[in-house]
């Protein structure tokens, strides 16, 4: 134990010196070995991605601070994060979206100069992880220049992956593309394009938030990396681009169907498939694009736009080989755009034109993220209500699927089965105990269904719903034990202040993200 | 959640004078055991044996836990002594209470022997002495300790049921179940369970004679029925509020019904939202409990001694008025799906190399599916009402792998929903579906979209070839 502290002392005098403007760094960073061959390969390629790099990339530094959804009156703690963004056509920089998810206060930093500027988060989108940044320095670009996207990549190609060092020297790892397939995005249910990289990254500057180019084009930003298998998944271009040419608001379209591969011959020779290939419709959520084009459950979807679907739901893309058809639908299409879609059904060949539309969220019964809006919540009498949620379950940590109230799990994997009518899922989170709320302190995670007879299917239902109680008395019911409990409403309101002083709420309730006395 | 082991135990020898008279009384008793392998439901399970213990109770019986006999193919007791093993038989086994009475068929392996009387139940700080053959020796340990808590427990053998349960701080071991706790000459109960020692320290447990006793007097009649029960829950009525709306005075009397199982006892008697004030004329507290014998205990004392075809009578207040209502008591059965069951074999279909199960905790203990579905049907079973529908769910639990279930995997662990538009309600309704002749079987899963279609021509080429590279040594088991 002594030798490392003397060790660590030894150290820090030198770290303070070789990089004097880094808080966030690991102690250890100066003492990694200088980069490996590997890294710096091929001479002239490195020279240009170098000039390029430097003229175009910064440092960001995000502090984010997350709702508490235990707590939804509350913040959490806040937590700085720090990556690599790439200045685009228009004066903005693009990060992904997960860097400046929640942001407090977002900064540019130029790599070598270390000058700042703040920045305001211009656009984002969760959907493909994507956000623009615009410096409130109006000059603070001037002498840079934007990286464009004119590059495609096919599997084996190249793509140089930029690090900063935190002494601002450009590190560049070259990787290789091993498979471009539609994958997950973290933060919202939507497969897209995703280019897999192996590259033997190092930890740089605590963050893997990195972009990816080639030939002095921007091909990718990397957001996630498993340092085990060496391999980083990359946003891809066709989805960047998508992202930086569609208008403000809109966004990702989707089909709003699922369906299954059609691989077994004794399923195929019982609808009476002859044609090769095709997807079998396995549920089509109302309201979506395929919906109101009247694709139907038991479709077999044969093309799109005349592309020939194969048995798992592929087609062959001159650039990217085969990938999933979804990437015509939400990335290739834009909303407001018709896609034909060759249908057999009934032993019958049809086309069916769909206009391609980004879902409502009016209609999502458990959001899959609520970053930047603070959510919402009605307190009652010191009975914490809120609206489930992905971030309300997520609460639970990593496992949630098996530690958070089973019924709100179910209720969340299973919304789209729900009655159309059903709403949102009102949850009574906790019991902050006051007088009113003796013998009910254990109750939490209760599905309410009524106050005060009126059904709540929203907060504002039960914000409106509380206004009109029965008799003196708050009625409300629950799907689960005890089913119903009663408030004294008199009691509560004159002891609204009581209540607000006792536990520091700021307010007793906040709907649509408006706080209201 | 805390795991409770239960103990299993050993060997034996006199100790001092009540240990002597003790001796004359325990029985040292040896299980082959088949348990059934729910992964291979058609192999008979494999062979394991263990030993516990017992004691020889009024009418030449033994009395020990359940879970020492359960699913034990041959049993034999030996006498402190007597050196010769007599084969046994169980008469009745309780599995929701833990305990079981054996026969022996030679009526002289009684010879020389004492029956136990059965005392009541001890008062709490009162000395009591454990018996068994727990680890650490091969020999009689006793042990001795107070008389910690009385309280209602889950009893760990069946998962499900809570009753009444007497905690001792007297060292119990893997070893003691099944012995006798003695006092004053006395059995005042019958070791069974405590806690592993990294979770809780002296903390056993034994089963009191109340439930001995009611035990007893369930099987005078040739068979045991099972513990009845109101199927309904309750909570408090502590709160202000709550009283003043449903018309109750401040006198702390009284608890809410919440949901009331459907096709249980109270279903059409008794409605969520009723104020249970009474019952069998015992005033309920407004935390649920009455006085009973001078001690204030749970309502559910009350119906936990009595039997099926008896009756609890209650007294409710529904919407301000008073009334006295009539429940007729029985054991609600959708409730055993989520009780571990022993002594029966899992029931299944083979069928083109795809296996069918009905679900229950066992199925769910072996396979561990982790499938969120079956996990809300089997979870929200009882709660949701989902056995109205479906008396039974039956998975497709395995996948033989042939050419002809080349394609099924997307399916495992999916709940049938219907064969060839047949509505699968329990297993039975599988093997009907099957047994009609179709070109296709078209077996569609709840929430999957797609049905999974089989060939009878397929089915029937690859009938024989399945069994025979498996081993699969039959085709279907279904309890009549």
């Amino acid at each position: 134990m002594i030798r490392q502290i003397a060790f660590l002392l030894l150290l820090t005098p030198l770290l303070a010196v070789a990089e004097p403007k880094s808080p966030f760094n690991h102690p250890y960073a100066a003492a990694e070995p200088s980069p490996s061959p590997l890294e710096k390969p091929g001479c002239n390629e490195t020279q240009d991605s170098r000039v390029v790099a430097e003229r175009s990339i910064l440092r960001v530094n995000s502090t984010n601070q997350a709702y508490d959804f235990f707590q939804p009156w509350l913040k959490k703690n806040p937590v700085s994060r720090r990556g690599v963004g790439v200045l685009v056509q228009g004066g903005c920089v693009l990060v992904t979206a997960e860097l400046v998810m929640n942001s407090n206060f977002v900064e540019l930093e130029k790599a070598t100069t270390a000058e700042k500027s703040s920045a305001t988060v211009e656009r984002v989108d969760y959907d493909c992880n994507l956000a623009l940044l615009r410096p409130n320095d109006p000059g603070f670009l001037e002498g840079m220049k934007p990286l464009t996207l004119e590059k495609s990549l096919r599997v084996g190609n190249e793509a140089t992956v930029l690090q900063l060092e935190p002494n601002g020297e450009i590190a560049e790892t070259i990787g290789q593309i091993t498979t471009i397939s539609v994958g997950p995005y973290p933060l919202e249910n939507i497969g897209l394009l995703v280019y897999r990289l192996r590259v033997p990254l190092q930890q740089r500057d605590g963050s893997f938030m990195l972009p990816a180019v080639s030939d002095g084009h921007l091909v990718g930003l990397l957001m996630r990396f498993d340092a085990r298998s060496q391999s980083a998944d990359l946003i891809s271009t066709p989805v960047i681009r998508h992202f930086l040419d569609s208008p403000a608001k809109a966004r990702f379209p989707r089909m709003g169907l699922s369906f299954s591969s059609l691989r077994d011959p004794q399923f195929r020779r019982f609808i009476g498939l002859k044609e090769p290939g095709g997807v079998y419709v396995n549920e089509v959520s109302p309201h979506g694009s395929a919906a109101e084009a009247g694709i139907k459950k038991g479709d077999v979807i044969l093309a799109v736009d005349g592309k020939a679907i194969d048995q798992d739901g592929n087609y062959d893309d001159p650039n990217f080989g085969r990938v999933l058809f979804s990437h015509l639908t939400n990335t290739v299409a834009t909303p407001g755009s018709e896609v034909t879609f060759t249908i057999f059904r009934k032993g019958k060949l049809i086309k069916i034109p769909a206009h391609m539309s980004v879902p409502d969220r009016a209609h999502v019964v458990s959001d899959a993220q609520l970053a930047d809006h603070p959510p919402d919540y009605v307190v009652l009498g010191g009975f914490v209500f809120l609206e489930l949620s992905r971030p309300y379950l997520q609460e639970w940590g990593n496992d949630w699927v098996n530690n958070a109230p089973k019924r709100l799990v179910y209720y969340d994997a299973f919304q789209n089965e729900l009655p159309e009518d059903r709403g949102k899922i009102v949850v009574l989170g906790r019991v902050l105990p006051v007088p009113e709320t003796l013998g009910y302190e254990p109750l939490q995670n209760l599905v309410v269904t009524q106050v005060n007879g009126k059904p709540v299917r929203s907060l504002v239902d039960l914000a409106e719903a509380a206004k009109k109680p029965v008799k003196g008395f708050h009625k409300i019911e629950f799907e689960e034990d005890p089913k119903t409990v009663f408030l004294d409403a008199a009691s509560v309101e004159a002891n609204q202040k009581a209540l607000v002083e006792q536990y520091s709420l700021p307010a007793l309730q906040r709907l649509k993200g408006k706080k209201s006395p | 959640m805390l795991r409770v082991s239960l103990f299993l135990f050993c060997v034996f020898l006199s100790l001092g004078l009540e240990a002597a008279e003790v001796a004359e009384s325990l029985v040292r008793i040896e299980a082959t055991f088949q348990e059934p392998n729910y992964k291979a439901p058609w192999s008979p399970g494999e062979v394991s044996s263990g030993v516990g213990a017992g004691f020889i109770v009024q009418g030449d019986r033994i009395l020990t836990n359940a879970h020492v006999v359960s699913n034990a193919s041959f049993l034999t007791v030996n006498k402190e002594g007597d050196p010769k093993p007599y084969p046994a038989k169980v008469l009745y086994v309780a599995h929701d209470c833990d305990l079981a009475l054996l026969s022996v068929d030679k009526a002289e392996f009684f010879n020389g022997t004492t029956a136990l009387e059965l005392g009541d139940i001890p008062a709490i700080e009162s000395l009591v002495s454990v018996y068994g053959y727990p680890i650490g020796g091969k020999r009689l340990s006793v042990t001795r300790g107070i008389v910690s808590r009385i309280d209602f427990q889950t009893y760990s053998h069946s998962g499900m049921d809570s009753h009444l349960t007497i905690q001792i701080d007297a060292a119990i071991n893997p070893g003691n179940s099944g012995g006798p706790v003695m006092q004053k000459g006395k059995v005042v109960g019958v070791a069974f369970q405590g806690y592993s020692g990294d979770v809780a320290q002296n903390v056993g447990y034994m089963i009191p004679t109340p439930v001995v006793k009611r035990f007893f007097r369930d099987v005078e009649d040739g068979k045991y029925d099972r513990y009845v029960d109101l199927a309904l829950t309750f909570d408090n009525l502590f709160n202000p509020a709550a009283r003043k709306a449903l018309g109750l005075p401040n006198d702390d009397v009284g608890v809410q019904v919440g949901t009331v199982y459907g096709g249980g006892p109270s279903d059409g008697i008794i409605k969520s939202g009723d104020v249970l004030m009474g019952i069998d004329g015992l005033r309920i507290a407004s935390d649920g409990t009455i006085k009973l014998d001078g001690e204030s205990v749970p309502l559910t004392e009350v119906v936990e001694r009595k039997f099926k075809g008896e009756s609890a009578s209650l007294d409710i207040l529904r919407e301000g008025s008073s009334l006295q209502v009539k429940v007729p008591l029985s054991a609600p059965w959708p409730f055993a799906l989520q009780s571990k069951a022993y002594d029966e074999k899992p029931q299944f279909i083979v069928f083109g190399g795809l296996v069918f199960q009905p679900v229950d905790q066992n199925f769910m203990d072996a396979y561990k599916p982790g499938n969120l579905r079956l996990d809300y049907l089997f979870d929200f079973f009882v709660e949701d009402g989902i056995y109205r529908e479906r008396p039974q769910l039956v998975v497709l639990s395995n996948i033989l792998a042939d050419a002809v279930n080349a394609y099924a995997k997307d399916f495992l662990f999916a709940v049938v929903d219907e064969i060839n538009g047949q509505k699968i309600r329990r297993i039975s309704d599988v093997a009907s579906a099957f047994a009609k002749t179709s070109d296709y079987y078209v077996i569609q899963m709840l929430g999957i979209g797609r049905p999974l279609v089989l060939e009878r021509k397929a089915v029937e080429e690859a009938r024989s070839r399945i069994l025979q590279r498996y081993g699969v040594t039959s085709e279907q088991y279904i309890k009549k």
